[in-house]
């Protein structure tokens, strides 16, 4: 713990990127007495884009809230570089572990940019309101999620694309190593879904280690390094897409029966000939 | 006076810049950054505080032009003056300053904690509860200091008791609204029902509370809700940062670094201490909490949480209700409750309907 405070706000950004972990250790989840999650070890590969996979109810979006201290653990321990999450100060871990959630509920009229601002909450203070650093970090994120344009008008004005872009920029302007992400594309057409996927592509470009959760099993092939996939609250199989993509596994997920195939252009696996598995 | 400005600008470190703001540099690394369109909008509610309040001093059985109203308050002046001024209607001045900004601001923490327009304090119940805690002490014991108090102690039971029924869904959602306006009505029946049960020397002692007035406060009520007004306005500027981020959902506020529950339990402290002490000074004039706020906002557009903003709108608005209270009717006087509620109302539904198509 003494060794995460040292790092403040100075050295983030000369840290590497790389030396940055998240991990879970046994870690059990509950909502209410429901079990959600039991006994689950998972660790993010560093510098990778990961996406976990899985049924509605399989505890997706609940394992993403426990590794992002959201949601108290009812066992074990997320560690952040080697500290237990909730020992080390909330603001401290904002400046390491961004978060992007669901719901994205935000004030009325609020501008793009001024939403952007918002995410050097943990860089600012009291008597540190706006400096130097926050001024460039701010810059930094228009330009990243191409938001230049649009930076003045108010956010419930934009395409849900467009929207989505700002509430990333506002978690690039936090200038954390580690990005969470759940359901960045849910709502989303399909040209706004690549326009989203390919900005969370360019940030792990730049370092960033990524974690989403994702509903749809070929995009994630697409545009993860790595693969978990989830299943009643248990981590089924993870690793490339290549390597875990399997008839079996789908099959295991979905219920579904199909066949998979190479898409010529990128060398991800399709998901072609769909049908439910007849009970 | 430009050339003189850059001249000595030259050798200092480049400024950080933000669009619309100025940013006041505290020397070393620090600094304070003030956004232009709240400091024009306070500049303005500051004028038109300042100047209703000359008016408010001036006007009464006997008229004063702003000059003698400055003037006796100076010290200058004629003696009459002077007394009429620092002893006949000064006090009141700050009553009707500190309730409309303790109201006001009360019912803009409500409202950005509940996330609704609608949860002022005076709608889920606080005002009333703080009015049945403080008409049952005066009932009862008649001892002056303890209205206070017991109004105190009733805001703190109501948003208890509101709290406690809306169950998992805390402060948001509707079932808080629902509980508060129930506790309302119960604390308001009950109110009637010891006013029914006393003579009729004791119920007329007790009657202001009822509606709201400022004619039947005691100076030492005044000075205590001014202390809890200063105390709540430092801790809005301290904590304005934190509170700017309640309209978040909680993942973004935790993912942002902030403890939601502190941030939950400083703003509805402050808003039910702000509540209970204005009621014990002027009773439920629950409206200018309503009202204050969507005034500071439709000054402002949206630019963070008017807290400042609010609290001097509900000062401006409860000086001009209670003058025109005082005034209209004269020598009758009209408690201020009745004058917001006749005056309020009407403004309060022109300001929604004319905003509600939103570009």
């Amino acid at each position: 713990m003494a060794s995460i405070m040292q790092k403040n706000k100075q050295t983030l950004l000369q840290t590497d990127p790389l030396d940055t972990s998240l991990s879970a250790n046994n870690l059990s989840l509950k909502h209410g007495k429901a079990h959600i999650i039991d006994n689950l070890d998972v660790a993010l590969p560093a510098g990778k884009v990961t996406a976990i996979v899985g049924p509605n109810g399989c505890g997706k979006s609940t394992l993403l809230n426990g590794l992002s201290r959201v949601h108290m653990p009812s066992g074990g321990e997320v560690l952040l570089n080697g500290n237990n999450i909730h020992r080390v100060p909330s603001k401290e871990v904002a400046r390491y572990l961004a978060l992007l959630p669901q719901d994205t509920s935000a004030p009325d009229g609020i501008s793009v940019a001024e939403l952007i601002r918002f995410g050097r909450h943990p860089h600012q203070s009291l008597m540190q309101q706006w400096a130097m650093d926050d001024q460039q970090a701010i810059a930094y994120a228009l330009a990243a999620a191409d938001l230049n344009e649009l930076k003045d008008r108010q956010l419930d004005t934009l395409s849900g694309g467009q929207r989505q872009r700002a509430w990333i920029a506002m978690s690039i302007a936090q200038e954390t190593p580690l990005l969470l992400l759940d359901e960045p594309t849910s709502a989303l057409d399909l040209g706004h879904q690549i326009e989203v996927f390919e900005l969370i592509r360019h940030l792990s470009q730049e370092g960033k280690t990524i974690a989403m959760v994702v509903h749809d099993l070929p995009s994630a092939c697409r545009y993860a390094d790595h693969i978990i996939a989830m299943k009643g609250g248990k981590i089924i199989t993870q690793g490339p897409p290549k390597d875990v993509m399997t008839k079996a596994l789908v099959r295991e997920l979905y219920g579904i029966e199909c066949d998979l195939i190479e898409d010529p252009m990128t060398g991800s696996p399709i998901l072609i000939n769909i049908k439910r598995v007849k009970a | 006076m430009m050339n003189t400005k850059t001249h000595s600008l030259e050798n200092m470190p480049p400024q950080p810049q933000l669009e619309g703001h100025t940013t006041l540099p505290l020397g070393g690394e620090s600094q304070l950054l003030l956004e232009h369109r709240a400091l024009r909008r306070n500049a303005i509610l500051l004028a038109m505080l300042a100047l209703s309040s000359i008016a408010f001093l001036g006007m009464g059985s006997m008229v004063l032009s702003p000059l003698q109203v400055i003037q006796a308050l100076l010290g200058q002046g004629s003696e009459l003056n002077q007394f009429i001024i620092q002893h006949l209607r000064l006090e009141r001045l700050l009553a009707a300053i500190f309730t409309g900004a303790a109201f006001s601001l009360a019912g803009c923490l409500m409202q950005t904690l509940a996330r609704n327009r609608l949860a002022t304090p005076g709608i889920i119940g606080i005002d009333n509860a703080a009015m049945a805690f403080a008409v049952s002490s005066i009932v009862s014991t008649g001892i002056s200091l303890a209205p206070s108090a017991m109004a105190l102690a009733g805001a703190a039971t109501a948003t208890a008791l509101a709290f406690g029924l809306a169950g998992s869904s805390g402060t948001r959602g509707y079932r808080f609204i629902v509980a508060g306006i129930g506790i309302g009505a119960i604390a308001g029946a009950l109110t009637q029902l010891m006013l029914s049960q006393v003579d009729i020397d004791t119920a007329n002692a007790a009657y202001p509370w009822t509606v709201g007035s400022l004619s039947a406060r005691s100076s030492s009520m005044v000075y205590a809700l001014g202390i809890g007004l200063l105390i709540s306005l430092i801790a809005c500027l301290i904590w304005a940062r934190r509170f700017a981020l309640l309209p978040f959902s909680d993942q973004v506020i935790t993912g942002l670094g902030e403890q939601i529950k502190k941030i939950r339990v400083a703003a509805l402290s402050l808003s039910v201490l702000l509540t209970g002490l204005a009621v014990a000074v002027a009773g439920p004039v629950g409206l200018v909490a309503l009202v204050g706020p969507e005034l500071a906002r439709a000054m402002s557009g949206y630019r963070g949480i008017p807290l400042i903003g609010s609290a001097i709108a509900g000062a401006f608005i409860m000086v001009v209700a209670d003058l025109v209270g005082r005034t209209l009717l004269s020598p009758i006087e009209l408690p201020v409750g009745i004058v917001t509620s006749i005056v309020g109302a009407p403004y309060l539904i022109w300001i929604l309907v004319r905003r509600s198509p939103r570009n």
